[in-house]
């Protein structure tokens, strides 16, 4: 009884963020659905709003796959959505033959400057109404994710704290995510290969698609 | 108790005798020449109606600036001419050549410099005698096909005739009104002399007549003259002006859009009220011509009653306006307001925080001009007048209309912080293009986008921190050629509120199964690798940097072959084989040969 007094007059003053209590309901429009029903269910309906969460996974696991889906879906429900794309390797062709709505997206293209897209980054979330902000740091090369100092992070999930925007981070590893997000990771058991083929010879064979097979760690 | 009445109150401005002003302006301008030559014919030409006309296919904008300093009555005759009642500046500028003269003076300043001499542009006098006298100048008949008579008056107020469009040959005459003498010479003249010898006065791009009525001073304008001025009887000074004037004026009047080279006509949906029809005035000119007119003498001098037997109402009135009689009184345009703030700087700024409290006082007080007259800025132009005496302009097209004081600032800002000056600042102007209010319908059933400012600063901000060009929206080409988009402005304002909403049912169908459609990380520009084939499969990718996907393949599909815009030139023609190849670490890339050099590349990885 103490602890759920305690946990009540938490959130009654808006002081709840950190509390890991699951059995608390939440409302569906709390979450930011990927529009992939198997991602979906492991992350429990969607993406938490005003989270920072991450997508990570190696090479051609399906991290841009499932990026680009987050985007369609909520370009789909009407919202605008940001790709900061710091090494620009976003491409609109295969993103808008998987669904995406490229009149809603904006498009930041830097050249490699982590820190420069880091700033890109904190002014679109500052600017807000924004569905989905992703950071794309995936082919960023390790020294310079280092390179920020920790309290990055924790100024980027401040910022969304209390909005209806995802910050959504897309790397290789774990980077960051704020006590209410989620990482979620692509991978493939061992001697399975990530990517699916149709077809017998190399004549008459193509990519099918990726079946991501998430893992989810951390959230509520 | 007795009121007084508006005669019992003392006036609060003095009489002021007309020698007294002109007594004010001989001290204000004391190198203008004497003053006194407007005494006697100004006290005339005082008295009658005096129109200028102001023409220009090039600077149409300049026409009502000029217009506005000499006269508040102005009325715009289509989008590149105005015509200004200038009645009451005969007391202050004297006769009407003299008000034609500082028209042009005013134009040739507006429009910059004169170019070198071009002796089709001149004045042309059409004067009667008492003019012809004081100035001692006789102009004689010039037939068209060997050259015009022109007067120039320059600067000096000199006034000297020069010759144009000879073939080496023609007429100088020139003039002293000192002396009231005059000198003729015929001889031969070269084109060189005539370079030499003549002093254009107005070589802008603005054409000047002044005339005692609208019609005639729009008629003269069509001239072909730079500055033509009508004193006397109308009648003989647009006598000799050829038929084809009128049917211009009448295009002018009914925004009637002539094609070159075969010259059709894209006519108006609407004839401007009040003037005779186009199809009619079509079917007159078609008449007149195949009788042979050509000057508008001919015309004039027809008999009316006859005219309006054959040609009926608009045949009179078209002959009315050949004699320069107005349809009807000058009707003044409705005072447009500008939104314009200038600053002249006590000391040069150099830098944009102290330049930031300058904007913002001039656009504090803009904003407040816009929002009485429920206007927004459209669009915002900053004029920066350096200490090495040129100009730094930028101008910003919004994507909305705003007035917000702050963010207008913001984005002048921005925009300077990507396009600094060259050198400090001496003086600030700021105009911005009204456009009417927007409204603004909320919703409570729709998700909240960002507003407009907040999009406009954002981009702003985005574009000074990673370049103009990097940010925006994707907008995919129509072609096959990869890699085919361009970034457009974001303006997610203009989108439909339901445009996402039409795509809701195509992504979730697209889900139907378990895989997921990849999507292509792309290499830009695309990475050279080295590729060993074997019975025509690639079997190993290897590539010298670091990071980059390559090894064994495992897995590989193709070749694809793609090609396209041969037409367009080795730069635009790509013509190559492409092949989805896996690698025993498990990435999937797209590498594609080149068929004409046989190189090999990776053109992105597939996540």
């Amino acid at each position: 009884m103490a602890r759920a007094h305690l946990e009540s007059l938490l959130r009654a003053r808006k002081l709840d963020v950190t509390l890991t209590d699951t059995s608390i309901p939440r409302s569906p429009d709390d979450r930011a659905s990927t529009g992939l029903p198997v991602v979906d269910a492991a992350l429990g309906g969607g993406f938490a709003r005003g989270q920072l969460s991450e997508i990570v996974g190696p090479r051609s696991s399906g991290r841009t796959a499932v990026l680009c889906q987050a985007l369609a879906a909520a370009a789909a429900r009407g919202e605008l959505v940001a790709l900061v794309d710091t090494t620009d390797r976003f491409d609109p062709v295969s993103a808008g033959a998987a669904g995406l709505d490229l009149s809603r997206v904006l498009w930041i293209r830097d050249t490699g400057d982590a820190a420069r897209a880091l700033k890109a980054t904190t002014l679109v979330l500052q600017a807000g109404n924004f569905g989905i902000v992703a950071f794309d740091l995936a082919d960023v090369p390790a020294p310079a994710l280092r390179a920020f100092p920790f309290t990055t992070w924790l100024r980027i999930a401040k910022i969304v704290e209390g909005s209806q925007t995802v910050a959504l981070i897309v790397g290789s590893d774990r980077i960051a995510r704020s006590p209410g997000g989620v990482t979620l990771t692509l991978e493939s058991p061992v001697r399975e290969p990530r990517v699916q083929w149709t077809g017998s010879s190399h004549r008459a064979r193509f990519v099918a698609g990726v079946d991501p097979k998430a893992r989810v760690v951390g959230g509520r | 108790m007795r009121i007084p009445s508006y005669d019992d109150l003392a006036p609060s401005i003095p009489d002021v005798s007309a020698s007294d002003v002109l007594e004010s302006v001989q001290r204000l301008l004391p190198d203008s020449g004497p003053v006194t030559r407007g005494t006697a014919p100004a006290a005339e030409v005082s008295g009658q109606l005096l129109f200028a006309c102001l023409r220009s296919t090039r600077t149409p904008e300049a026409l009502m600036d000029i217009a506005r300093d000499f006269s508040p009555r102005i009325q715009r005759y289509g989008a590149a001419c105005v015509v200004f009642d200038v009645s009451g500046l005969g007391r202050l500028l004297g006769d009407p050549a003299t008000i034609g003269a500082e028209l042009a003076r005013a134009a040739a300043d507006k429009c910059g410099a004169p170019r070198s001499a071009d002796c089709d542009e001149g004045i042309h006098v059409r004067t009667r005698p008492r003019f012809t006298s004081r100035y001692g100048i006789r102009i004689e008949p010039h037939p068209v096909e060997h050259a015009n008579l022109v007067l120039h008056a320059a600067v000096t107020d000199r006034t000297r005739i020069a010759v144009d469009r000879t073939e080496g040959h023609g007429t100088r005459i020139s003039a002293d009104p000192s002396q009231k003498t005059i000198r003729e010479n015929q001889r031969p003249i070269d084109k060189k002399e005539i370079r030499e010898d003549s002093r254009p006065v107005n070589s802008s791009a603005i054409v000047v007549a002044v005339a005692p009525t609208q019609i005639s001073a729009l008629l003269a304008s069509f001239g072909g003259s730079a500055l033509t001025v009508i004193t006397g009887q109308i009648d003989g000074a647009l006598a000799d002006l050829p038929l084809h004037v009128l049917r211009q004026l009448m295009v002018t009047i009914h925004g009637v859009v002539v094609l070159r080279p075969n010259a059709s006509t894209i006519t108006p949906v609407t004839d401007a009220p009040g003037w005779p029809s186009w199809s009619a005035c079509e079917e007159v000119f078609d008449v007149l011509q195949r009788w042979g007119l050509k000057t508008l003498g001919e015309f004039a001098a027809l008999p009316a009653a006859d005219l309006s037997a054959r040609l009926g109402k608009a045949g009179v009135a078209l002959q009315r306006l050949a004699r320069g009689i107005d349809p009807r009184p000058l009707i003044p345009d409705p005072e447009v307001p500008r939104y314009r703030e200038r600053l002249e700087l006590e000391w040069p700024i150099d830098s944009l925080e102290p330049l930031s409290f300058v904007l913002a006082r001039l656009l504090d007080s803009l904003s407040l001009a816009l929002e009485r007259a429920d206007r927004g800025a459209a669009a915002i132009r900053l004029d920066l007048r350096l200490v090495d005496r040129s100009t730094h302009s930028r101008m910003l097209q919004l994507p909305v209309a705003m007035r917000d004081a702050r963010v207008l600032r913001t984005l002048l800002l921005l925009d300077l912080e990507s396009h600094p000056p060259g050198a400090a600042i001496d003086i600030v102007a700021i105009e911005v293009d009204p456009a009417p209010g927007r409204v603004l319908q909320y919703s409570l059933l729709e998700r909240a986008l960002p507003s407009a400012e907040t999009i406009a600063t954002l981009t702003a901000r985005l574009a000074a921190l990673v370049g103009e060009f990097r940010c925006g929206m994707p907008v995919l080409l129509d072609s096959y050629r990869p890699d085919a988009f361009v970034l457009e402005r974001f303006a997610p304002a203009e989108i439909p509120v339901h445009a996402g909403r039409a795509h809701a049912g195509s992504v979730s169908l697209a889900l139907q199964g378990s895989r997921t459609p990849l999507c292509l990380r792309r290499f830009r520009p695309p990475v050279a690798v080295r590729v060993v084939v074997t019975r025509g499969r690639p079997v190993q990718v290897a590539i010298d940097r670091r990071g980059m996907p390559g090894g064994e393949v495992v897995q590989a599909a193709g070749p694809w072959r793609s090609s396209g815009e041969w037409w367009a030139g080795a730069t635009r023609h790509w013509d190559r084989d492409e092949w989805d190849v896996s690698f025993t670490d498990g990435a999937t890339c797209r590498i594609f040969r080149e068929r004409e050099n046989g190189k090999w590349f990776i053109e992105g990885l597939l996540d």
